[in-house]
């Protein structure tokens, strides 16, 4: 451990031992590393190329890495390396094949990565231009350089001349627009827009279409122009077709960075204004209050404490103050020219105005950017995994066909035959589309998710999603209504409950205006109280602390003008709740020459000056049994994490106050409480049951937390963890993480210190989900692996920095999400299934037909016919399915578990196997009838095509779904794409013309029973060694889908309303 | 020779880890059972540096804020905020609300015999109670004096007069026998804790300690320490620093201290943190009531009382006395007459000695109990201390 000691980073580094498990193992913390997959990509490489290395692994999901190592390495070294490996990455510019536009957000971590390994090494950059003021047009009618200028040398009023701009006033609208046109918009993505043709180009750019080229090519010259016409055909169907998915896809990914932030205010032309982001010019004045996100760099004009969160560019978490009275001198490091604000860093408390000195790409942020060059949108890790297989289907193939044509040639069979069979057979086995397919999918998740009021951030938040096991989630305003509300009484010896403003007793409604005790009660709460009240009665405007509106409320709920009763009695003299006498009294003159004391307070304090109380519209003595009652009561309000409030009076005849409050008539109790949001408690239950913990985060005390905790059922049968803690910071990690796992309850603790939760989470290894809604939220909500922001109530620095928007804050929606993200995997997964089996049994076909000597089982045409039409659109529908019934009732996939796994292959082996031996029996039966040539490779096609359409009904579920087994719900697309390719396939077995192209003959009543048992006997089998569910679940299942779905349109329908 | 001996109890005040945990736990016995009688509860408690963990399982209508009541506990204990801060220490809590399921309204007072009969012991469990005549409270006297010593200990004179001193001590007595009977104090050892290595050093600590803690008690009581009598303070040097933060503590782990401090048998279950219902609480307190009585009613200088419950029965399958030979009659005499004055059901001793109601009526009732010991505490007037039993025995 001393090898740790030694090493003494001036502050927190780039790279930061977490812990040294063991001799030979390190744990890495590496700034830039979370969501990084390029930088992944490059440690692992790069770092396991050092002497000593035994392996290195990266997580971008934590941002650590983890490497062993043999014994001589020291900590320090490793240290070194890593950050060597860090500071060298600047340097490398990724080429850009295919420029994608960035996401906003992963493009300011890629630049942040790179920022912070300068600022963590002391080297910052020079300013990029020369100090000239002279604005020199530049050719071409391009955009103009910005000025560079050490800005925090000067102050105010040097910079405002610099920027022809005055206080006070701000640009004009005309020179703003003049200055946007001469400077380009303030947009760190200028993502160029791929134009439709060259999304439409790229299509035909790729290894199979070159392939299928040759294979027209030699076609045209063997003499088979319409062959040749016929594959130029099929490359173009499909061109088409990629290019509206990608296209599509296109514009989902493009919207994503729209879901940002989109206004900020800017004074112009005298008035405060929301400005679009993108519109903002240098000279602009950027008003700065709590929450604002800076948007250009700016140079402050004014600073009232202002504090300024920079984390995002030093990594610094604690906000830094801003001064503009500072000047500083031009080596100024960056962190501490404290009379400016960067770009991508955000206001947490006070207020200043800031004059914009750069945009887009001449701020820190930009020049960043620019330096780390356009990066590629990132992989997301299903990508990755699905170009892995393909990569490996590819060799699979290659190696395949080299054989099949060998075989083939030995066999006698023509040299450019073979050559042709086998371009065909390669790009027939090959999977080509799967990863774009991939993303096609995620894309229209996202838009099938923004329908229900989920924007979606980054197109790796969808798989995310359904690997959710942890959800955070905020109490005040997300998980109640953060509305104080009355929701108990004791009055006249009984207690009562309050349900939406009605008063019960065990249940049974009551009318509060019969008791007069209660009406009483209502009427002096009222009266002694400093809730304002204003504007009409119907509607009227309440202002005052939030339990003494809960008890107008009250009144007013129960049919008490309160408006009237106060002109009725009059306010007079008030004694206010101060420092020991927890109760407010008040003189309200009535009727003449009557007076009323109406005293309001804590429960034991008000009953204590109680002399008598009201029970039955009668004033009867308080005796000690009734004292104790009322005080047991109090307390039990108070454990139910009730607000309490006790009520009296007294009638006086002089208008004077008593100097002694006394001789009081008790009135009773009211109990309130901020309300669970109607229901929740069912929602929680609903994500248990998808195996996803639940865990609140309060910053009340724990005995409410408790009590909503209690009432939302978030620990199921469990008793209820509460960890109260106001420390957390100062809690052991390794403590707080063994304990978080258990924990459902979080009171006490401050927005700041969720990142700590988050963290600890996922230290024990959950993937987090985690919502918030204010400024302090940002950091948990970047940390947590889904952070979820609140669209209306939310921030705008929660909305940069989540994942998930739920516009409508509402918590039912990212049930949906989740929903949605968990049947996109499996549905990504099941045409993998699907595509990957179909090439399979290609393969296996041609293999064996060739091998045992029994000629081509299918002839090139036949081949593409099947891969590029009739499986391409059962292929796309399939990723069309609905949610499978249950899909909310399994536990979360594992994160680190591959696409497809080991038993998946062997699954799909079998699969692929069998129809394969269907397809070959129909060829077999078709080489006895008709002998080797087209009669027989027609059945075998025939039987091949319809086998196909059979598997992909087939592969809607793992479990038994097409002979009985379980229901699914209806997926239209699918019905569509296999009966419109079942009517296209009668189609080209019919039409003269097509069946030339294809080669295939005509069949008669024989033949299609031959393929009709080709395509069953398959089916069945594959059907029968599918596993059945459990029925009861299942049904279970299905209803609650039902259910799911008629809530749904209900939430639909609220919208609409 | 026979009946001479060494016997060392001890006794820890009331910021100790582990009683602070067994404070934390009969805390919230008492609040539960001051709303609801009728209230079952297991509370457990564990602390560390910084973390106290709580545990309860509960069926009651009564509600409160159980981590408020924790730290106002530890609040009362008094120590300095760097030490143990009661305000913002980590409180996880682990509850278990069972009412809705399990509650059933209980009140013995109303019960006739047979309902008596089915309130029952859940599980086998055997009590013990002992008393003799070494002190006037008919407690063994090193436990007696060591409870004395820790009440000094934390007394606000001294705190006051020390003000250097954290509430976590521990005070050690060794009385030596000769014949059966105390003979002479054989050593005295006090550790304590405090805020700063500067605040004393050894030696001003144990002439303090003398001064204060040792002298006023030992005069109170009238004992006399003679020439070889071992004072030992601190014998392994200062503390500094204590409570939580330095050692860890659990409830029920000082089960001793709660007892005899091992100069007679106790049942190893702990007793602080369970409702009046638990036999291991209640038989335990039955037991010494019992054989309180029979020293004082003069039937015995000496004895111990065994009570042996089982499940599913109301009254002990076996009361078992032994006196040691001090005994006027027959031990199996003074048991017979035992079952006949006492009525050792479990729900009968609930009802009698009030066990269920006194929360409601004394505040902090079994809280008080959990330090310096939950028997021989005439200081509390608790109704097993009482010998209101002497005439139905004689």
């Amino acid at each position: 451990m001393n090898n740790l000691d030694s090493h003494k980073h001036a502050s927190r580094g780039l790279v930061n031992p977490v812990n040294i498990q063991k001799q030979g193992r390190v744990r890495l913390d590496v700034a830039g590393l979370y969501r990084s997959p390029q930088l992944k990509q490059r440690l692992e490489r790069r770092l396991s190329e050092y002497d000593g290395v035994v392996s290195v692994e990266a997580n971008i999901l934590t941002g650590r890495l983890l490497l062993r190592h043999r014994r001589e390495f020291s900590v320090p070294e490793i240290i070194e390396a890593v950050e060597a490996e860090l500071g060298e990455r600047k340097k490398v510019i990724p080429a850009t094949s295919k420029p994608a536009p960035v996401p906003l957000k992963s493009a300011i971590k890629v630049a942040l990565s790179g920022l912070s390994s300068i600022v963590g090494s002391g080297r910052l950059p020079a300013p990029a231009f020369g100090a000239t003021n002279a604005a020199v047009p530049a050719a071409g009618g391009g955009k103009e350089i910005q000025q560079a200028q050490a800005w925090h040398i000067l102050g105010p009023d040097e910079v405002l001349e610099h920027l022809g701009v005055a206080i006070k006033q701000g640009l004009s609208k005309d020179e703003a627009g003049i200055r946007l046109r001469r400077y380009g918009a303030n947009a760190l993505t200028a993502s160029e827009k791929r134009s439709d043709l060259s999304i439409f180009i790229e299509q035909f750019l790729n290894a199979p279409v070159a392939l299928l080229g040759a294979s027209a090519g030699i076609s045209v010259f063997t003499g088979g122009m319409v062959d040749a016409m016929v594959i130029m055909g099929v490359v173009l169907i499909n061109g088409m077709i990629g290019f509206v998915t990608e296209r599509q896809s296109e514009l989902a990914i493009k919207s994503l960075a729209k879901t940002g932030v989109r206004e900020v205010t800017v004074l112009r032309d005298g008035v405060a204004q929301p400005v679009e982001v993108e519109a903002i010019v240098p000279g602009d004045i950027l008003i700065l209050v709590p929450g604002t996100y800076i948007a250009a760099d700016v140079r402050l004009l004014q600073s009232h404490r202002l504090s300024v969160d920079e984390s995002a560019l030093t990594g610094e978490s604690v906000p830094v103050t801003k001064n503009h009275e500072f000047v500083g001198v031009a080596e100024t490091a960056l962190g501490d020219r404290i009379n400016m604000a960067y770009m991508g860093t955000h206001v947490t408390g006070g207020s200043g105005e800031g004059v914009v000195i750069a945009t887009a790409e001449a701020t820190e942020l930009g020049q960043i950017q620019t330096m780390v060059g356009e990066a590629d949108a990132p992989q997301t890790p299903m990508e990755r995994q699905l170009e892995k297989l393909g990569t490996q289907m590819v060799y699979i193939s290659a190696g395949v066909c080299v054989v099949v044509a060998g075989i083939g040639i030995l066999r006698g069979f023509g040299w450019l035959e073979m050559l042709k069979s086998g371009v065909s057979l390669a790009v027939a086995a090959v999977p080509e589309g799967l990863p774009a397919v991939a993303t096609t999918t995620l894309a229209m998740g996202i838009g099938n998710m923004r329908r229900h009021n989920v924007s979606v951030r980054h197109l790796d938040a969808v798989e995310t999603l359904g690997s959710v096991q942890v959800f955070c989630m905020d109490k005040t305003g997300t998980l109640t209504m953060n509305r104080m509300t009355v929701v108990a009484a004791h009055s006249g010896g009984q207690p009562m409950d309050v349900v939406e403003g009605k008063f019960q007793i065990d249940g049974e409604q009551l009318e509060p205006l019969a008791r007069e005790e209660l009406v009483r009660l209502m009427q002096v709460m009222s009266l002694c109280s400093e809730v304002e009240i204003s504007g009409d009665a119907e509607n009227p405007r309440l202002e005052g602390s939030a339990t003494e509106q809960a008890l107008v409320h009250m009144a007013r709920d129960s049919g008490i003008d309160v408006v009237a009763l106060r002109k009725e009695y009059p306010i007079g003299r008030v004694r206010y709740r101060a420092e020991g006498r927890p109760y407010m009294s008040s003189l309200h003159a009535y009727g003449g020459d009557k007076h009323l004391l109406a005293v309001k307070g804590r429960p034991d304090a008000v009953l204590e000056m109680c002399s008598h109380q009201l029970i039955g519209g009668k004033r009867v003595r308080l005796n000690e049994q009734a004292r104790a009652e009322i005080l047991a009561e109090n307390r039990r309000m108070a454990g139910n994490a009730l607000r309490v409030l006790g009520a009296a009076y007294r009638e006086l005849d002089s208008g004077r106050m008593p100097a002694k409050t006394g001789q009081l008539t008790w009135l009773g109790i009211a109990g309130m409480a901020d309300p669970m949001r109607p229901g929740m408690d069912q929602l929680i239950q609903m994500y248990h049951r998808a195996g996803i913990k639940t865990i609140m985060i309060t910053g009340d005390q724990a005995a409410t937390a408790q009590a909503i905790g209690e009432q939302l059922g978030l620990s199921g049968d469990q008793p209820l963890q509460v960890l109260e803690s106001t420390k957390l910071d100062e809690m052991d990690p390794d403590l707080l993480a063994g304990l978080a796992k258990n924990v459902q309850v979080f009171a006490r603790v401050s927005p700041a210190h969720k990142l700590k939760i988050v963290r600890a989470l996922q230290e024990s290894g959950y993937v987090v989900a985690m919502t918030g809604d204010g400024i302090n939220d940002g950091p948990a909500l970047k940390a947590a692996d889904i952070g979820v922001a609140m669209g209306e109530g939310g921030t705008n620095v929660a909305r940069e920095v989540s994942d998930v928007v739920l516009e409508d804050d509402n918590l039912h929606t990212m049930r949906i999400a989740v929903r949605q993200g968990r049947t996109i995997y499996g549905n990504i997964r099941k045409m993998i299934h699907f595509m990957v089996s179909t090439n399979l049994t290609e393969i296996e076909v041609m293999l064996i037909g060739i091998a045992a000597g029994w000629g081509q089982p299918m002839n090139p045409m036949q081949l593409l016919w099947i891969n590029l039409v009739t499986d391409i659109f059962p292929g796309l529908a399939l990723s069309m399915e609905p949610p499978e019934p249950g899909v909310m009732d399994r536990k979360p996939r594992d994160p680190d578990e591959p696409i497809i796994a080991g038993p998946d292959l062997k699954r799909m082996l079998f699969e692929s196997g069998t129809i394969g031996l269907g397809v070959m029996g129909a060829y077999y039966g078709g080489m006895r009838r008709y002998g080797i040539g087209p009669g027989a490779a027609t059945l075998a096609f025939n039987t091949l095509t319809m086998s196909e359409l059979a598997h992909a009904y087939s592969s809607r579920s793992h479990y038994k779904n097409v002979f009985g087994g379980i229901k699914l719900p209806p997926n239209k697309a699918l019905l569509a794409a296999i009966g419109g390719m079942t009517v296209l396939q009668a189609i080209v077995s019919v039409v003269p013309g097509a069946r030339r192209l294809l080669g295939t003959t005509p069949m008669g009543v024989t033949d299609l029973l031959i393929v009709a048992a080709g395509v069953l006997g398959p089916l069945i089998v594959n059907e029968a060694t599918k596993p059945s569910a459990p029925p009861k679940v299942l049904e279970e299942a299905a209803a609650r889908l039902e259910e799911a779905k008629a809530s749904d349109k209900n939430i639909t329908q609220e919208q609409a309303a | 020779m026979k009946g001479d001996y060494i016997i060392t109890s001890e006794s820890v005040t009331i910021g100790h880890p582990d009683k602070l945990c067994d404070q934390v736990s009969d805390a919230i016995v008492d609040n539960f059972l001051k709303d609801d009688p009728s209230s079952s509860i297991a509370a457990e408690c564990a602390m560390s540096s910084g973390v106290m963990f709580i545990s309860a399982h509960y069926t009651s209508h009564a509600k409160f804020d159980i981590q408020g009541v924790a730290r106002d506990v530890i609040r009362d204990v008094g120590y300095t905020p760097d030490a143990f801060n009661a305000d913002d220490c980590t409180i996880l809590t682990s509850f278990k609300n069972h009412t809705a399921s399990d509650y059933r309204p209980l009140d013995l007072d109303e019960m006739d015999n047979s309902e008596i009969d089915k309130v029952t012991a859940k599980h086998p469990a055997t009590l013990f109670g002992y008393a003799c005549d070494q002190t006037k409270a008919l407690m063994p006297l090193p436990i007696y004096m060591a409870h004395k010593l820790a009440e000094q200990l934390d007394a606000p004179s001294v705190r006051k007069a020390l003000p250097y001193l954290l509430p976590d001590g521990k005070a050690q007595v060794a009385i030596e026998y000769q014949g059966w009977m105390p003979k002479r104090i054989h050593s005295i050892s006090l550790v304590t804790c405090q805020t700063d290595a500067s605040a004393v050093d050894l030696n001003q600590l144990r002439g303090d300690m003398i001064e204060h803690v040792i002298e006023p008690v030992l005069k109170r009581h009238k004992y006399a320490t003679d020439a070889r009598t071992n004072i030992f303070v601190n014998p392994e040097g200062l503390v500094i620093g204590g409570g939580p933060a330095v050692h860890s503590g659990l409830t029920g782990r000082k089960t001793g201290i709660d007892s005899y401090g091992e100069f007679a048998r106790h049942s190893g279950a702990a007793m602080s943190g369970k409702d009046p219902l638990r036999i291991d609480r209640v038989g335990a307190y039955a037991a010494r009531y019992a054989a309180k009585n029979l020293v004082a009613a003069g039937l015995a200088s000496e004895c111990e009382v065994q009570l042996s419950y089982t499940v599913g029965a109301a009254r002990p399958i076996s009361v078992h006395v032994r006196s040691f030979g001090t005994g006027e009659i027959e031990d199996t005499e003074l048991a017979a007459r035992l079952d006949k004055a006492i009525d050792f059901r479990l729900g009968a001793i609930v009802r009698d000695l009030r066990l269920h109601k006194l929360p409601s009526e004394i505040e902090g009732f079994y809280r008080k109990l959990a330090v310096y010991g939950q028997v021989g505490r005439i200081d509390l007037d608790v109704p097993w201390e009482k010998t209101d039993k002497v005439e139905a025995l004689v």
